[in-house]
């Protein structure tokens, strides 16, 4: 059976016709793809934890590639903050000011990554086997570029792969969760639109004439503001939650430092992205 | 005055002069409501995209960063003003944006400062500064049109 991947496009914030038509291209290309589910949500950045469409988030168990106008990373680590992980899936397009003369610029980062001896927090905490890849739509403006990418993911989860179980070696504390990781349990959620759709087909990758598998989601809540961490840099050295006055980071229970309430945070302050030795804090916005 | 383009200036308020933006006092209130004048709109056109870099409630100075804009012919910083207190942002736009284009001198307001104006120009003032900046602003239209 091939395995079936989601792919969620999360609008931009401008009215940009040309963007907006980048979008729509897009999910009118990924509706004609088989193996395909599509899920269209607002600005990333701008859902709120308990919303629907973090809620929808949340409920893809399995392989997924998110499309948004947004950095990679910062896609990353705001699904991160919402529980929504997986292992980081690497995409063969150059990212946005990535052109071949930035070069040095990579070396540097794989220098910065190579002479690594400190504890990141992410190196403690395992993420379940499925993978999730981060598109940034503001990198091309064709929609050809980006379904081929996601044509090539497929591909490549497709084919079975040695399971990486590294991650396995950090001991987690949680047997259910544990569970959850392994078994994601996707399948059951979002159903009633989905199960109209392709779904119907048999299992045999043809679409079904009608009822396309999008699932569109909308949401006001407005534009949001807040610091994002990038856990493969922090290394929990609390300079930032002693440095903000508005009570805005906190710790969880085994005492690793989280962005506890996001909505206090100052607009345009971004004083503590400033004060972080690891240049872990992430303002998306800025 | 603006080569083919029709423009109103409002004689009920004044401008400031380095952004381009209408200033008129709120009623009831010392504060001063803002709003592009039909000159930033002719440069700027459709409207996309705002938004704030500072919260309500703050001290800005004039020339300070305090949000960006994009639309069909620019993407830019906006800067504040005036020197005051920075009490109301128009909530509607962040939604709708187009509202800017529709009615600069109405419902498309920007913001609220609160402050005392003083370097604000009457409107004579204004059409003289812009008189005296025409000819670059002919070369940035002409600029746009042989795009
Ligand atoms: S200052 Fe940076 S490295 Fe230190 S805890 Fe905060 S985010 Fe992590
Ligand atoms: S930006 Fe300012 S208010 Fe927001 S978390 Fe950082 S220090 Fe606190």
């Amino acid at each position: 059976m091939t395995k079936r991947i989601s792919v969620v496009l999360s609008q931009g914030q401008s009215r940009n016709p040309e963007k907006r038509k980048l979008e729509e291209d897009l999910v009118a290309a990924l509706i004609m793809e088989s193996g395909v589910d599509v899920t269209v949500v607002p600005h990333l950045y701008d859902l709120t934890p308990d919303g629907t469409g973090m809620l929808a988030l949340r409920n893809i168990g399995g392989d997924a590639v998110i499309l948004s106008w947004l950095y990679p990373r910062a896609a990353r680590w705001v699904l991160d903050r919402n529980n929504i992980r997986g292992q980081e899936g690497i995409s063969l397009l150059k990212g946005l000011g990535e052109g071949d003369e930035d070069d040095e610029d990579l070396e540097d980062e794989l220098e910065d990554e190579a002479d690594d001896d400190k504890d990141r927090v992410a190196d403690s905490r395992p993420n379940p086997p499925r993978k999730i890849y981060c598109l940034d739509l503001r990198a091309y403006d064709d929609a050809n570029t980006y379904v081929e990418e996601i044509r090539r993911i497929v591909r490549e989860n497709g084919t079975p792969l040695v399971q990486l179980t590294g991650w396995l070696g950090g001991k987690p504390k949680n047997g259910e969760a544990m569970q959850r990781f392994l078994e994601p349990t996707n399948d059951t959620h979002l159903g009633a639109a989905r199960e109209t759709g392709r779904r119907d087909a048999g299992g045999n990758g043809e679409p079904a004439p009608e009822a396309p598998p999008v699932v569109r989601i909308e949401e006001n809540a407005g534009r949001r503001w807040y610091p994002v961490i990038d856990y493969s840099r922090c290394t929990n050295c609390m300079e930032c939650i002693d440095f903000c006055l508005f009570g805005v980071y906190g710790v969880d229970n085994v005492e690793t430092i989280l962005v506890e309430q996001p909505d206090n945070c100052r607009k345009g302050c971004p004083a503590c992205s400033r004060v972080c030795p690891e240049n872990a804090i992430i303002f998306p916005q800025h | 005055m603006m080569g083919q383009y029709e423009a109103r200036f409002p004689t009920d308020r004044r401008y400031a002069k380095k952004n381009h933006t209408w200033a008129q006092r709120s009623e009831g209130r010392g504060a001063w409501r803002f709003g592009f004048s039909a000159y930033a709109v002719r440069l700027l056109q459709d409207v996309y995209f705002l938004d704030w870099q500072v919260e309500e409630g703050v001290n800005v100075t004039e020339g300070q960063e305090i949000g960006f804009i994009e639309s069909k012919k620019a993407e830019s910083d906006l800067y504040a003003p005036m020197t005051g207190r920075l009490v109301r942002f128009n909530g509607e736009l962040l939604d709708d944006p187009s509202t800017i284009n529709v009615d600069n001198y109405g419902a498309g307001w920007l913001f609220e400062i609160e402050g005392d104006g003083q370097n604000l120009m009457t409107p004579e003032e204004y059409l003289a500064h812009l008189e005296s900046v025409w000819e670059v602003t002919q070369r940035t239209i002409k600029g746009q049109m042989n795009e």
